[in-house]
């Protein structure tokens, strides 16, 4: 039982990132019907830039804020230059954009910050495990999920509060109606290019302080890729319930199935999960279905 | 996508020309050159370098042949095609080392060419299976489930069971001499050369002829519009796994032949890297086009290729520059997506079309 526990509280804060994560990614398929394929390695460049600011001497938050900040750049600044052009193009150009930018990523990485693991030294969250009651909870899980958690309230406030999250919504409802009532399509993708580049770069941060830092963390950002098809592409609610369901199945299966196969279930849990799943639920939990004419 | 036009002065005067392969005598007599090129000219012009390059670049053409069925002519976005080339070669290795082969087969050299379309017919199999949810699912969600193929078959299958077999560990080897075709063992770079040329020219031989059938016209029909292909009276489930099949079959031609080439394969010969490889192939030679998966297969290796020969210069002040040449290559090939699907997004092979019709409608271009 005890175990039961602690799996379920370890995958609901692990799931908390991947929500984090999986919300930027609806944010570019909503504005701009296209899916991301770079959002791994969008969370590994906002992650090893917060390590090396981190490296270098400058405080943990600090240099979170100067990830975003970076963040904030590289995404108005993909959006610019690659994406900006493909406004109006059929959805499977956008979507390969999106895999050569993966690439350009990846490879810019590899070549920069080399391929060896590294860790955020000195640790940032102490290895002094909190007890709650009969649960044992690692410190970095439980910071990683109240940052997750405040900065997905942060992010949803935004689209329901401010103008320009109305903006994005708009847009996303409807784009043609959004142009005409003098909502700047541009801007707006740009504005959800360099939100996405920020949630991404922040959750891999979090995910490169839980195990260490290397490419394979990349990975950990397509998982979000089953969270968001879980949820419904196209639902921001749904991909924080998604990710937070794919944390725990994830490490459910870690810890009862790995006995029965060992090896990698956990990675492949959640894609497995997905394939059957939309078989029975084509659209997600809350996807929009589309009704198709000829 | 561009239509080639026959040069000024021919015409067709019954169905059988309009059908035909090679529609003019000057085409005949250049695709016959390309064959002397390509069986001769090559073989003995080429150093043991440039044939192993030129293996990669057939390799790549069978791999992609089956992505750009999928894509290019039926529509359905996978990626996860590295996946059915890991079966065909995993099927086909684990053939010829663990099968009881009968000696007579072994003697005549057979063991090989009837593994590969076993293996071929098997990673037919498992790309129906992951072909199924395409009955329901369409667009991204499909991407997703064809990824979830790349995982589930090379990630987790084959990383942690199927390479375990025999307890080789990760890597199966493969001694001399079991890679046999008929009286030759496959053992240097000019049988795997002819080998690879030989099973280029079948599968896309094969896959024109389809694609000049009514499978053909189907998987087009659904590509365009399957909600209008289905109310023509296709039956487009059974047309869209067709085109599965058909993919994985190629693809586990691919992966059988490489074996020869490797002589040792592991799971880290079939990263989800490579399958989004194939699909960037694809995309630069000109998605929808036989001619484009060529193309695109040639420019991708052989460019690659003289980036490396650039760099090896620089490679004494810059050490870093060759040293991580693996990831400049990445980045470079990224780049090189985007800008096609930027500047060129019909592809090489748009390009070539235009070339080809100016020079088949000078001097009336217009």
């Amino acid at each position: 039982m005890e175990l039961f526990f602690m799996t379920l509280t370890t995958g609901i804060m692990v799931g908390g990132i991947y929500a984090l994560v999986a919300l930027g990614w609806v944010l570019i398929y909503k504005c701009s019907g296209a899916l991301n394929l770079a959002m791994g390695e969008m969370t590994l460049i906002g992650a090893y830039v917060s390590l090396s600011f981190y490296s270098m001497g400058v405080p943990f938050l600090l240099a979170l804020l100067f990830s975003l900040v970076i963040g904030f750049a590289l995404g108005v600044l993909t959006e610019r230059i690659f994406l900006d052009r493909l406004i109006g193009e059929p959805v499977l150009t956008v979507i390969m954009v999106t895999v050569g930018l993966s690439f350009f990523f990846k490879g810019t990485v590899e070549f920069l910050w080399g391929t060896d693991t590294r860790v955020f030294d000195p640790p940032v969250f102490s290895i002094e495990p909190i007890r709650i009651g009969p649960l044992v909870i690692g410190q970095v899980y439980l910071w990683s999920f109240v940052a997750a958690i405040i900065l997905l309230c942060v992010f949803v406030c935004f689209f329901k509060y401010t103008r320009w999250g109305l903006a994005m919504q708009a847009t996303a409802d409807d784009e043609m109606a959004a142009l005409s009532v003098g909502v700047s399509a541009r801007y707006v993708y740009a504005a959800a290019w360099a939100i996405a580049f920020m949630a991404a770069g922040v959750g891999g941060t979090l995910l490169g302080n839980i195990n260490g830092l290397n490419i394979s963390v990349g990975y950990l950002g397509l998982l979000v890729l089953p969270a968001v098809v879980l949820g419904g592409l196209n639902s921001i609610p749904g991909a924080i319930v998604g990710g937070i369901i794919i944390g725990i199945l994830q490490n459910f299966c870690g810890a009862y199935l790995d006995r029965y196969f060992p090896g990698g279930v956990k990675e492949i849990a959640p894609f497995a999960f997905m394939a059957v799943f939309l078989l029975f639920k084509p659209y997600g939990l809350w996807g929009w279905e589309r009704i198709e004419r000829v | 996508m561009s239509t080639t036009f026959l040069p000024c002065g021919v015409y067709h005067q019954n169905y059988a020309q309009e059908h035909g392969w090679w529609q003019t005598r000057f085409i005949k007599a250049k695709m016959i050159l390309l064959f002397v090129v390509l069986f001769v000219g090559i073989p003995f012009g080429a150093d043991s370098y440039w044939l192993s390059v030129y293996n990669q670049v057939g390799y790549t053409i069978l791999g992609a042949l089956g992505v750009q069925l999928l894509i290019g002519f039926c529509g359905q976005v996978t990626l996860g095609h590295a996946a059915f080339l890991a079966v065909g070669a995993y099927t086909s290795t684990l053939l010829i080392l663990e099968f009881p082969w009968p000696q007579l087969l072994i003697k005549w050299g057979l063991a090989y060419p009837l593994s590969i379309i076993i293996a071929a017919v098997m990673s037919g199999i498992c790309s129906v299976l992951f072909g199924l949810p395409s009955a329901r699912v369409k667009g991204f969600y499909l991407i997703l489930t064809t990824m979830a193929a790349q995982f589930i078959i090379v990630d987790f299958i084959i990383t942690q069971y199927v390479s375990q077999i025999g307890g080789r560990g990760q890597a199966f080897s493969l001694p001399p001499g079991t890679i046999k075709v008929g009286p030759w063992v496959i053992d240097n770079d000019l049988k795997v050369y002819y080998m690879m040329i030989v099973l280029v020219i079948l599968c896309v031989t094969i896959v024109v002829n389809l694609l000049r059938s009514r499978a053909g016209r189907a998987w087009v029909a659904i590509r365009d519009n399957d909600i209008s292909a289905e109310v023509m009276g296709i039956n487009v489930v059974k047309y869209k796994l067709l085109a599965f099949f058909v993919a994985g079959f190629i693809g586990g031609i691919a992966g059988a032949f490489w074996i020869s080439n490797l002589a040792a394969i592991s799971p880290e010969h079939f990263p989800w890297f490579w399958s989004l490889w194939l699909v960037g192939v694809i995309l630069i030679g000109g998605v929808g086009s036989i001619h484009g998966t060529i193309f695109g297969s040639i420019f991708m290796v052989v460019v690659m290729e003289l980036l490396q020969l650039g760099i090896m210069p620089l490679a004494d002040t810059y050490p870093k520059l060759l040293m991580d040449f693996l990831f400049i290559k990445e980045a470079a090939f990224g780049l090189a997506i985007c800008a096609f699907m930027i500047f060129e997004p019909y592809g090489l092979a748009y390009r070539w079309g235009q070339i080809k019709n100016y020079f088949n409608l000078w001097p009336f271009s217009y």
